[in-house]
């Protein structure tokens, strides 16, 4: 899901990065007031966490891959906002170092992915915890994968509606919806399971370390 | 009736360019190919997927087609120059980076990534904790 450059049009990314850029600068200052130092050493090593596992890619059904993000585990155990920056922080890392994900989409996937990745996802855990904490992590991880999918396929797909040349032909992501739906939404769902399974397990073992250490 | 019997041949004859004109001909020669391969991090073949290659700053592609089973573009390049090679998967996945040719049209070199898989985690990893190392600092700064 990581876009690269060159495959959405400015008419979106320009005001993506005015929005995103909004949500940065805010984020920033909700985590200066709220962030404490004895959360600060969990979040660094999820975001590490996260950030390493985005490089393992599984292949799927039809030749493709795709990667588990670790956002879901992240808003579970440290709050959307907290998810959302550090989520934001890989792939400004990501596309500013390593060339994975453009620039220019860098937007995009940090509100796709971070924000709104976080947002469902901590939804989920909130709303799932009080009936069963195990379903609550599972479907925060499950969530937090596809719902952004969504968001990617729904944005690709609308590029060739949003520039062409004179021919009619797309300057950008060339397919529609028809194409990009299935082709993120389906991969995803399936991969969502993994990251189910492991939000609830890091969750879980996140929650027993934290208890054992921050008790000493 | 004199006229006919040279008028119909020579008709038949003036035909004769335009009908080979659609016969497809093709031969057949050994060559080098400049071979791209694309690959996702785990190995698997970018396989089957779109790309197009283009002279450097230039908008019409001299090759377009799909990768082969193994994830490969055969490029053969006439000239010298940098050409840009774009990929594109349905899923939104793709490169986009150049590759250079000398005047006998082999590889001169190509954009590589910075770092290899493994280095680029570790770097990342290192960079992620010593920026948290840095907000520490500060909400410890912020706390006296």
């Amino acid at each position: 899901m990581h876009i690269p450059d060159g495959f959405i049009a400015p008419q979106m990314y320009l005001p993506l990065y005015g929005v995103a850029a909004g949500l940065w600068a805010f984020g920033a200052k909700r985590l200066s007031d709220n962030l404490d130092e004895a959360t600060l050493p969990w979040l660094a090593s999820l975001t590490a966490a996260s950030f390493a596992l985005s490089f393992l890619a599984l292949p799927l059904p039809g030749g493709t891959s795709a990667h588990v993000t670790g956002v879901g585990l992240l808003a579970a155990s440290f709050g959307f906002w907290n998810a959302f920056m550090a989520a934001s922080l890989v792939f400004a890392i990501q596309a500013l170092l390593f060339g994975d994900g453009g620039i220019t989409t860098l937007p995009l996937n940090a509100l796709a992915m971070g924000f709104f990745g976080s947002l469902s996802a901590r939804g989920a855990y909130l709303f799932l915890n009080p009936i069963h904490r195990g379903a609550a992590l599972f479907f925060a991880g499950w969530t937090g994968l596809v719902l952004p999918s969504l968001l990617i396929a729904l944005a690709l797909g609308a590029q060739p509606l949003m520039a062409s040349d004179e021919k009619g032909l797309p300057l950008y992501f060339p397919f529609g919806w028809d194409i990009t739906l299935p082709a993120l939404l389906i991969p995803h769902a399936l991969l969502g399971l993994g990251e189910g399974v492991l939000t609830l397990l890091g969750g879980r073992l996140i929650e027993r370390l934290r208890r054992r250490y921050e008790h000493v | 009736m004199k006229a006919a019997r040279i008028f119909y041949p020579a008709l038949l004859l003036t035909a004769i360019p335009q009908a080979s004109a659609h016969d497809l001909q093709y031969t057949v020669t050994g060559g080098q190919a400049v071979v791209v391969k694309l690959f996702y991090a785990d190995n698997t073949a970018f396989s089957f997927e779109a790309y197009e290659i283009y002279p450097e700053g230039e908008k019409l592609p001299v090759q377009v087609g799909r990768t082969d089973a193994r994830g490969r573009i055969a490029f053969l390049p006439e000239r010298a120059g940098t050409w840009r090679v774009k990929a594109i998967s349905k899923d939104g996945h793709g490169l986009d980076f150049t590759l250079t040719t000398d005047a006998a049209a082999t590889l001169t070199g190509s954009d590589k990534p910075v770092f290899e898989r493994y280095g680029r985690i570790v770097v990342g990893v290192a960079l992620i904790l010593g920026l948290f190392g840095f907000i520490n600092l500060y909400l410890k700064r912020k706390k006296t």
